[in-house]
Formats: C-alpha cells, sequence, structure tokens
C-alpha cells in the first residue's frame, strides 16, 4: 500500500474532505508539502470537493442575508489560514504555520536515554500529536501498536522493519504492526511528527518501567 | 442619495474609486434616472463595456472583486453559492440559521481575499469549498484545519505536460454527476460520507460495519475512477 514512503490516496481524499483531525491534518498537509505528486492528487481532491458543493441542491437564504454580509465586510474572520511563519526554517509550510515559530523555540522534554518530545495537541479518543526528537544510533523501544501511528520525518532519518525512513516520508503502523523497533540512523539526530490514538505497547521490562514516565 | 455613506465610511478606502461609486449606486438606487458612472462616449450614449455581469465566469467575478470591490460581482456570486453553501453546511450538521451564519462567513472571506485568488490555479467553486470547510472546522470542531496552499507552488512543481490541462479547467455541475454516476454505489457511499459528512475511516467503517481496510480501498478506488473520469472532460 505504501509506496516509497508517501501516504495512501484515501488519506489526501480525506484531507481533502475536511475529515481528518487536526493531528492528522496537520501530518498529512505537512507530508503532502513534501511531494509534488501528492499535490497534484489534492488539488484533484479538492476540485471534486468544490464540484459536490456546484452540485449541491439549494436552500433558500434569508431575504436579509446579503445585506447583513454587506455590513459585516469589514469585520475580521480569523479562520483563514494566516502567513504566520517569520523565520526560515527547513520545515513543511503547514507545519511551520502551525507552530508559529521554531523547533528551538519548543518546550522539549525527556523521555529516557537519547529521546525527547513535545505534545503539541490532544484530541478526543487519546489522539495525541507529537514532536519526537532522538539521538542518532538510538534504538526507540520494541513496541507494538493497538491502533493507528503515523511517523513524518522531518529531519534525519531511521530504519524500521528493513525500511529506511528519510525527510519527508511518512510511516503508517497500525495493530497490525507487533514488533516495532525503529533505530535512529548514526551520526545525525532524527526529529519526527508523529500521531498516536492510543497508548502504543512497550515490549520487554525496561519498556515496562518507562513508559509511565514518557507517557507515549 | 445613500452613496456617501456607503464608501466613505470604508476605512480602508477613503478615497472611493468611481467605480466603486457605481458598484454603490447600483446596489442603493438602481432605477433613479440620473447616470453618476457610466463611461460616456462623444455623443453621450453609454459605451458597451467589455465586462458583462450576466456573461462572467465565477473566476472573472472573483477577479473583478479584487480589482474593483465590485459588489454587483458580488451579488452574483452570493446569490449562485451562498444556498449552495447552506446546503453542505446544513448536511454538516448545522441548523438552518447556523448553516447561514457560516455562510456568511465564508462569503466575507470571499470578499476579502478576492485579491489571493489565483484563476489560473484553481476554480472558485473549489477555493469557496476550501474556505467553507476550513471555516466549519474552525467554528464547530473548533479545531484547526492546516492548509497546505498547494496552488501556490503547483505551476513550478508539474511536470510540464500535465500543467496545460489541469483537472480544475472542469466547468460544470453536470461534470461531477457523471463521474459520481461512473462509482459504484458502495464507492459513492464513502465519498458522499468522507464530503458531505466528514467521516473519518474509522467512522465509516463504523457506520457501514465494514472492515476499515474494506473502505480504505474502496475510498482510493473511487477516488481514482472520479479522477479518470473528470479528466476526460476537461
Amino acid at each position: 500500500m505504501m509506496q516509497n514512503g508517501m501516504i495512501p490516496e484515501e488519506w489526501v481524499v480525506s484531507y481533502a474532505a475536511g475529515s481528518l483531525s487536526e493531528a492528522h491534518a496537520l501530518v498529512v498537509a505537512s507530508h503532502i508539502d513534501y511531494h509534488p505528486e501528492l499535490q497534484e492528487k489534492l488539488a484533484d481532491a479538492e476540485a471534486i470537493g468544490g464540484l459536490l458543493l456546484e452540485n449541491t441542491e439549494t436552500s433558500s437564504v434569508s431575504d436579509d442575508m446579503f445585506n447583513d454580509i454587506l455590513g459585516r465586510l469589514d469585520e475580521e474572520i480569523a479562520s483563514f489560514p494566516q502567513m504566520k511563519s517569520k523565520s526560515e526554517n527547513h520545515l513543511p509550510k503547514s507545519l511551520s504555520d502551525y507552530l508559529d515559530g521554531d523547533l528551538d523555540d519548543l518546550k522539549w522534554k525527556k523521555m529516557g536515554p537519547g529521546l525527547s518530545q513535545v505534545r503539541l495537541w490532544t484530541g478526543p479518543n487519546d489522539e495525541r500529536l507529537w514532536l519526537l526528537r532522538a539521538k542518532g544510533g538510538t534504538k526507540v523501544p520494541m513496541h507494538g501498536h493497538r491502533s493507528l501511528e503515523m511517523t513524518l520525518v522531518l529531519q534525519g532519518g531511521y530504519s524500521a522493519d528493513g525500511e529506511q525512513y528519510k525527510p519527508g516520508m511518512i510511516e503508517v503502523a497500525d495493530e497490525h504492526t507487533h514488533n516495532h523497533q525503529p533505530i535512529i540512523n548514526e551520526g545525525e539526530e532524527c526529529i519526527c511528527l508523529v500521531v498516536t490514538e492510543a497508548p502504543i505497547k512497550i515490549h520487554g521490562i525496561v519498556g515496562k518501567i518507562l513508559q509511565p514516565f514518557i507517557g507515549l | 442619495m445613500r452613496i456617501e455613506n456607503f464608501e466613505i465610511n470604508n476605512p480602508d478606502n477613503p478615497h472611493p474609486s468611481f467605480r466603486m461609486m457605481e458598484a454603490a449606486y447600483h446596489l442603493t438606487a438602481p432605477n433613479a434616472a440620473v447616470n453618476i458612472a457610466c463611461d460616456l462616449d462623444s455623443k453621450g450614449g453609454v459605451m458597451k463595456k467589455k465586462f458583462s455581469l450576466e456573461t462572467a465566469s465565477h473566476e472573472e467575478l472573483v477577479v473583478r472583486i479584487a480589482e474593483r470591490k465590485d459588489k454587483n460581482a458580488f451579488k452574483a456570486l452570493f446569490d449562485h453559492f451562498a444556498p449552495r453553501l447552506k446546503s453542505y453546511l446544513i448536511n454538516l450538521g448545522l441548523t438552518g440559521e447556523k448553516a447561514e451564519d457560516v455562510a456568511q462567513d465564508v462569503m466575507i472571506t470571499l470578499w476579502q481575499k478576492a485579491s489571493q485568488f489565483n484563476p489560473e490555479k484553481a476554480k472558485v467553486s473549489t477555493w469557496i469549498f476550501r474556505i467553507a470547510r476550513n471555516r466549519h472546522i474552525d467554528l464547530i470542531r473548533k479545531q484547526k484545519y492546516p492548509e497546505v496552499n498547494a496552488d501556490d507552488h503547483m505551476g513550478d512543481m508539474v511536470a510540464p505536460e500535465k500543467t496545460d490541462q489541469p483537472l480544475e479547467g472542469a466547468q460544470t455541475a453536470n461534470l461531477i454527476q457523471r463521474a459520481m454516476s461512473k462509482l459504484k454505489s458502495d464507492q459513492q457511499d464513502v465519498i458522499k460520507l468522507s464530503f458531505f459528512e466528514e467521516l473519518s475511516h474509522s467512522e465509516i467503517a463504523e457506520r457501514l460495519e465494514l472492515p476499515l481496510g474494506t473502505v480504505k480501498s474502496r475510498i482510493r478506488t473511487a477516488f481514482q475512477t472520479l479522477r479518470r473520469e473528470i479528466g476526460e472532460y476537461k
């Protein structure tokens, strides 16, 4: 299903439709930022959304709606994405806008040997959005998944289950991924954007002792 | 006449242009005999204008708003899109009243951001869909929806042979009807649940009592068919 570390199309469609949570939307949007091929697919998926809107049955609107709008034309509507990234960084634009700053401005917390994290967002269903930072050569404790986990590499790289993950590549692990032990490439710090849906299962005694502390 | 109040109060534009007064004039006194703003030829007749509200495409109307703050162009877009936006938002679970509030926000955003719209990169319907989607998520779900802004860099990054016929050149609503009719009904269902109810893969799986993998592959196959079908008519 996974091609060259690119996310399967159903995620692009669901992003376009507005069906993703904040955390999944950020990971998917940041991932799409890296790949022109996915941007093309997204443009098509959003065009489908536009055509479906165009084809929606009409509901009659109240007589004074247009006049109400004319009275509000100068009002600030907050939701439109603001171009807020100030600093030049190597982050994908979606993430950079979301963080509104640099990685070093964030409050990183140590979570184990060679590992630190920032939790960016917690949503319904135990959904959590993280940035993880790992020193080169770190072995992340062996673990399994009870539900979906997405990992987007931002810097450095790691290998897991015989695959090499580099910046821009995404790894999707689910309940079928049992013994997952990513090993960070030697020599370079690895930074990843991760979304988890439920606490992961860490195997081995060290992992079990660590889990309450690292909060994964 | 109400023209003075209309534009002079606008803090962004202390010196209303003749064109803007024209727009204001049509809105406030469409039947008055005084002709304050039309271009006149040497014999005093009204010159034929290149732009016509009746024949302009939606894309041209947005450009007109960006360039001239033309409220008649805005009204034409409102008449077309507001009733559709209201339906789209009601589909997402809003009451009629709330749907109108959000649709108002969407139309105001269109007015304010008209100059950011690039007619060569996207259709107005696509742009409005994105604004409505994001506004709904922001206001109702209280979440942020990070935006890719793919339109901004598409031109440079897409292979040349693919740039000349973007899918968004597709014109009409029956285009999507024809495309949707090519889908099996179970494929139509997953597309509708995604776009009209904003359900996630696992929510769709639950609703339809299907394995998650089946939902994903259905969305994928449906999307591939839609892309292909819409591509044929561009």
